[in-house]
């Protein structure tokens, strides 16, 4: 599994409209040059967050974006999950033979659950507090 | 994976024919993947008539067969923000990837057999 481009795009654009948000609507211009983005890339993600119950679009001058919930509400691995689509690894195949059967439900499902309980809690606020110091790793 | 799954569950020697029918992988392509795998050494070979691949040794992780095979898992590309040091979203791609990996290391190609051998679907043990 690999992240694309969408769902790393779509995280930055949230953690920047939260740590923003005391200015009001943020415009897709202002952030693309903050975080050195495509605007039009991040259009079309502020589109799919905005379908997806994340963000609320403010229309005319002084417009852009403001999150729909508090930062304590929005869960990553539910912005992850609508951004790439499924951020899972279980796949079922057509035809599936009894390893690949044996490797689905004893090694990639597990998986997925372990994944799922490591984002368990982990918040837009918590992301955006963090100090950038303490993720190096 | 499957090539792994499959040969914990072989008594002796297995040649690619038959790791290529009970896994549906061609043998040209299981060629290509033994070679990182045995330069790991989670496989290796003999030759001449009864030969084949075995498993390399025991304690085989899930972990060991993909960073062999696929190398380490990265979730997301993270060159740039590394070098601002400021992507707050780079500890989103740690958890990610450090929940896959501790996981895969968890698991081990011997249990996947087990559950292999229930089937009826091993290759002779």
């Amino acid at each position: 599994m690999k992240i694309s481009t969408r769902g790393r795009y779509g995280l930055r654009l949230l953690v920047d409209i939260c740590e923003h948000a005391g200015d009001g609507p943020i415009a897709l211009s202002v952030v693309a040059r903050r975080q050195k983005l495509s605007e039009k890339y991040l259009q079309q993600v502020a589109l799919l967050l905005t379908r997806g119950g994340f963000l609320n679009s403010v229309k005319g001058s002084g417009g852009g974006y403001l999150l729909k919930e508090n930062p304590e509400k929005i869960k990553i691995y539910e912005v992850l999950d609508l951004l790439e689509g499924s951020i899972t690894f279980e796949a079922e195949s057509e035809g599936e033979n009894a390893i690949e059967q044996v490797l689905r439900l004893h090694f990639y499902r597990p998986l997925d659950e372990q994944v799922a309980r490591a984002f368990e809690g982990l918040t837009l606020a918590e992301v955006t507090q963090a100090a950038w110091f303490t993720y190096m790793i | 994976m499957q090539t792994l799954v499959y040969l914990a569950t072989c008594k002796e020697n297995c040649s690619i024919r038959k790791i290529s029918e009970a896994t549906g992988i061609s043998s040209g392509y299981l060629e290509q993947l033994m070679i990182p795998l045995r330069r790991a050494g989670l496989v290796e070979a003999d030759r001449g008539v009864l030969g084949g691949y075995r498993l390399g040794r025991t304690g085989i992780t899930c972990h060991d067969v993909l960073s062999a095979s696929e190398g380490d898992f990265r979730p997301a590309p993270c060159k740039e923000c590394q070098k601002n040091g400021m992507c707050k979203t780079h500890q989103i791609w740690s958890l990610l990837q450090s929940a896959v990996i501790d996981f895969s290391k968890e698991v081990l190609i011997e249990e996947l057999a087990i559950h292999l051998v229930e089937r009826g679907a091993g290759g002779g043990i």
